[in-house]
């Protein structure tokens, strides 16, 4: 009687205090608490902080979308895959080209591999992403969400910076993406809604081309319905070509389309697409081309060497090949992508 | 039943002691003319005497058979009063030499245990202590993670102050006004040690204020109560969240508490010492005051304690000797705000501290949660205090039922009710902000009464120490547990600041959601006056209108003022939705990147940074 008597108020302790902790204790694990430190919020698991699904910090292409010097850029064939036709071009031409522009239909998967290599030659990668199969209004309404994701997680994963331009051309009636199957505003939608996507997979190493064709072979359509806005665009790029049955003064080929754009957007400009046909004006046209980006102050061209429709490659004329190499010989043409982050 | 006599004393041989017929020695000498002993018959009806005597001592569990007596002769004669006889010769009889006994009993102490104050006791309770500090050091050395923001603006504030009184650049904004401490004490110390060691020395500094105020508090609990108490009371609050986070947190508190801490020390150890040695605490508090304006919430209980303290020496003569306390920290008190541009400051952070809209039972729950149980346990040591004052088993205790129940009563109350004073007001102020911090302020007082709790517990000479150790164990999971949790609650910031820095320019200015922290990190290439905050702004246009509020942020990402925006989506998520979309409805920024981390309370978020392109 007295031993139980004496006990009492130990167990009495230890029950008040065992309440207490597995009050608490059941608290914690079953969650339901804030931060109140005035930063914090939600629910209590005890995780450890800050560890998000990408150990490395974004590439920041900020400082390549308006570089001190000029974008010297080629599309070859099989390049960035293979950079052995970049190798040979840069070989041709006595300068390394620092923008590879390939192409890619709606559905293909992410070449890093390629943007890696080019990359590794301090070259930036461009992307000509053409939706031949897949219609724009689909693809604003989010038909092809999983796709993008994957398309955009794979980008930014890599972590280094891309440049895309979605249906290039669109202005003309010719692709399947043109003006006879889409209106501006599914275009401008499709492209915002990728955009979007992109950035909320945190690819935000993509640096947004749209990338009209001039407005001379199509006067009538009007770029400003198609504009998608400041905030989803870092680049215009015209594509343009030299050809023959036109004045080939630079004004003439990309001036009107030029002069159009700087309406609405004071976007970096450069040419996406370019060559000249081939024969005796060649030698010319490259001139002014060279003369013209200078002038206008545009960041820099990207020549398409490919023998396709017409025989773009730089090899066919050696006469304007001899002129390009002695003008690509500017150093205000071309440098190291990599030493500009 | 045991044949040990009830008077027998163990003593050394004498052959005469127990004779019995010692007196017909006296009478008749040893013997008579034939050799032989006269002898009495015994009057119980036996005769002679039972000459090889067994006793049994019970002295622990082992039992001695004692011999006492010598060699005898076991025959019997008869009595016979005869006459002396002529003797006709003498022989000598060889007088029997006492055997020495193998041992001596020792005298059984009447406590197995000595409570008086001694140098190993000392040591060993400090050895206990220091094993005490080295668990609290580790746990929260365990903690990381980047600064932060209130640590990242104490410490940018030191550097900015520290700068102005050597160069005398100019001071970036009236800290004074929105500090909850004095922006010339703390800040300027902890940039001190990180101007040298960088933030872990100043968060270093914050653990050895914290293990200091855990060493102050064994001190004087040790001197209230005794060393057991103490220890149990030093190992509760050594792993209570607060305390685990305050020494790995460069900001006030940690200063405080110690500053807290050591004054309550000075009153309890100069209890005996004349009335006047309690004023040595006056400037301890004001200077705790001073860092943290807080800690004037305790100062009612250090004055209590300046009058219970020195009850027993002094008797009603301790009621001056807290009102001289109180007055002497009043005046300098009164003197430092004569003095200082504090004032605004403490009617911001503390008086006057915005209202905020968390619910009364969440902050009792969130008290319960962090300092619970140790409040548990102290109310129950309080009470088992109250119902039985005596300290120890020892029965040389002196005082064994200690003071007097009013005055134990009395103690509990101050110091257990100490713990409620900060979850009180800021129930009254419905704002969670900083409370896990100032919980620790009253658990430093709520301890030494936890350990009461402990201690009873555990029960007489260590009768349950599992019930301790439970205990201790629970508060321990406990605290790491929600450390680890608390340290989470705030992103990682270093993919921030690196993503940022290219963009530091000296006439950038720059939107940042927790800008205290990229302004610590960058402090070389940015300053405070470049940043403005998510909380506030005043944007002046061209016009020089200045405008505030939503509106001021819509119109200054339209006219592309800032050169970055750095959203996290923490502080002021429903603010952050509407400057993205103004972000992205001006045109003039892109999306430097997205920095994603997770929080402990494991909401998964990102760092936004746009920089102004166009």
């Amino acid at each position: 009687m007295h031993k139980a008597k004496r006990s009492f108020p130990r167990w009495a302790l230890l029950a008040a205090c065992l309440i207490t902790a597995f009050a608490l204790g059941g608290r914690l694990l079953l969650g339901g608490n804030d931060g109140s430190s005035g930063t914090g919020q939600g629910k209590a698991t005890g995780a450890g902080s800050s560890a998000g699904p990408y150990s490395d910090p974004p590439y920041d292409v900020v400082p390549l979308l308006k570089p001190a010097k000029k974008y010297f850029g080629a599309a070859v064939p099989g390049a960035p895959t293979s950079m052995k036709a970049a190798d040979a071009y840069a070989r041709m031409v006595g300068k390394r080209p620092n923008l590879i522009e390939y192409y890619a239909g709606w559905g293909d998967g992410f070449d890093a591999g390629g943007v890696r290599r080019a990359w590794a030659e301090g070259a930036l990668t461009l992307m000509s992403w053409e939706p031949f199969d897949t219609s724009l209004a689909d693809i604003a309404a989010g038909k092809s969400d999983a796709y993008i994701e994957e398309y955009a997680t794979a980008v930014r994963r890599l972590n280094l910076p891309v440049v895309v331009d979605f249906a290039d051309e669109f202005n003309g009636h010719w692709d399947a993406w043109g003006t006879r199957h889409t209106t501006p505003a599914q275009y401008v939608a499709a492209w915002r809604h990728i955009h979007q996507r992109f950035l909320a997979a945190g690819a935000s190493n993509v640096i947004w081309a749209w990338a009209p064709n001039i407005v001379n072979p199509v006067p009538d359509v009007k770029l400003k319905p198609y504009y998608p806005g400041d905030a989803y665009v870092d680049w215009v790029g015209l594509v343009g070509y030299f050809t023959a049955g036109q004045d080939n003064a630079f004004d003439s080929v990309f001036g009107p389309t030029r002069d159009q754009i700087r309406t609405f957007s004071k976007k970096p400009m450069l040419l996406l697409e370019t060559a000249a046909v081939p024969g005796e004006r060649r030698l010319a046209d490259v001139s002014n081309l060279f003369a013209g980006v200078k002038a206008d102050n545009m960041i820099g061209f990207i020549w398409f060497n490919y023998k396709k429709r017409a025989d773009w490659r730089l090899e066919a004329s050696p006469l304007a090949l001899q002129e390009f190499k002695r003008l690509a010989a500017d150093d205000r043409f071309g440098f190291d992508v990599r030493k500009l982050s | 039943m045991t044949s040990r006599p009830e008077h027998y004393t163990p003593q050394p041989y004498d052959p005469y002691a127990d004779d019995p017929y010692a007196d017909d020695y006296t009478a008749g000498g040893w013997f008579n003319s034939d050799g032989y002993v006269p002898r009495q018959p015994s009057y119980d009806g036996h005769e002679g005497y039972q000459g090889h005597q067994q006793y049994e001592v019970h002295q622990g569990n082992q039992y001695y058979e004692v011999h006492q007596g010598h060699g005898h002769d076991p025959e019997v004669y008869p009595y016979q009063e005869r006459d002396d006889q002529p003797t006709f010769a003498l022989r000598t009889v060889a007088e029997p030499v006492p055997a020495e006994p193998g041992y001596r009993i020792p005298e059984t102490p009447d406590a197995g245990w000595d409570d008086t104050p001694s140098r190993r006791r000392a040591w060993v309770s400090r050895g206990v202590l220091a094993i005490i500090l080295i668990v609290q050091t580790v746990l929260s050395l365990r903690l990381s993670n980047t600064a932060f923001q209130d640590e990242a603006l104490y410490l940018a504030a030191g550097h900015n102050i520290m700068e102005h009184w050597a160069n005398g650049t100019p001071l970036h904004s009236g800290y004074e006004s929105y500090f909850s401490g004095s922006p010339m004490l703390y800040p300027v110390a902890a940039a001190l040690v990180d101007g040298w060691f960088g933030l872990s020395g100043a968060r270093l500094l914050s653990l050895l204020c914290m293990l200091g105020a855990t060493a102050l508090l064994y001190s004087f609990t040790r001197r209230l109560f005794n060393e057991r108490v103490a220890l149990a009371a030093a190992a509760l609050f050594a792993v209570t969240q607060p305390t685990i986070v305050l020494g790995r947190l460069a900001v006030y508190d940690a200063p405080a508490i110690l500053l807290v801490a050591l004054s309550a020390w000075i009153i309890v150890r100069t209890n005996r010492a004349p009335v006047l040695a309690v004023l040595l605490a006056a400037p301890v508090t004001v200077l705790a005051v001073a860092v943290k304006y807080a800690s004037a919430l305790y100062v009612p209980t250090l004055v209590v304690l300046a009058a219970l303290t020195a009850w027993h020496h002094r008797g009603w003569r301790c009621v001056p000797r807290a009102l001289l306390f109180g007055v002497g920290t009043a005046v300098l008190g009164g003197v430092g705000l004569v003095y200082t541009d504090v004032l605004a400051g403490v009617r911001q952070t503390t008086t006057n501290r915005a209202h905020g809209t968390d619910a009364t039972w969440t902050l009792v729950q969130k008290s319960a949660e962090w300092g619970g149980l140790m409040f548990a346990t102290a109310v129950a040591g309080a009470v088992a205090y109250g119902l039985r004052g005596r300290m120890n088993e020892s029965p040389r205790s002196y005082g064994l039922h200690g003071p007097g129940w009013r005055w134990r009563a009395l103690l509990g109350v101050t110091l257990t009710g100490t713990a409620l004073l900060a979850p009180a007001y800021q129930i009254h102020l419905h704002t969670a902000v900083s409370l896990y911090k100032h919980v620790d302020f009253g658990l430093l007082f709520a301890a030494p009464m936890a350990g009461i709790g402990v201690i009873r517990l555990v029960g007489k000479h260590f009768r349950y120490p599992q019930l301790g150790i439970m205990i201790w164990v629970i508060a321990l999971c406990l605290g790491v547990s929600q450390a680890e949790w608390r340290f989470g609650l705030w992103p990682d910031s270093r993919g921030l600041v690196k993503a940022i820095e290219p963009y530091m320019k000296p006439k950038g200015r720059y939107l940042g959601e927790t800008d205290e922290v990229p302004v610590y990190y960058l402090r070389d290439r940015t300053t405070d006056s470049q940043w403005t905050s998510t909380y506030v702004i005043g944007y002046p246009d061209k016009k020089g209108v200045v405008h505030h509020g939503k509106n001021g942020y819509r119109l200054a990402l339209r006219d592309g003022w800032f050169d970055l925006v750095v959203l996290d989506g923490v502080s002021t998520p429903g603010l952050d939705t509407y400057i993205e979309r103004q972000v992205t409805a001006s045109g003039h920024y892109r999306l430097v990147g997205k920095i994603p981390f997770r929080l402990s309370s494991g909401d998964t978020r990102a760092y936004r940074v746009w920089a102004k392109t166009s």
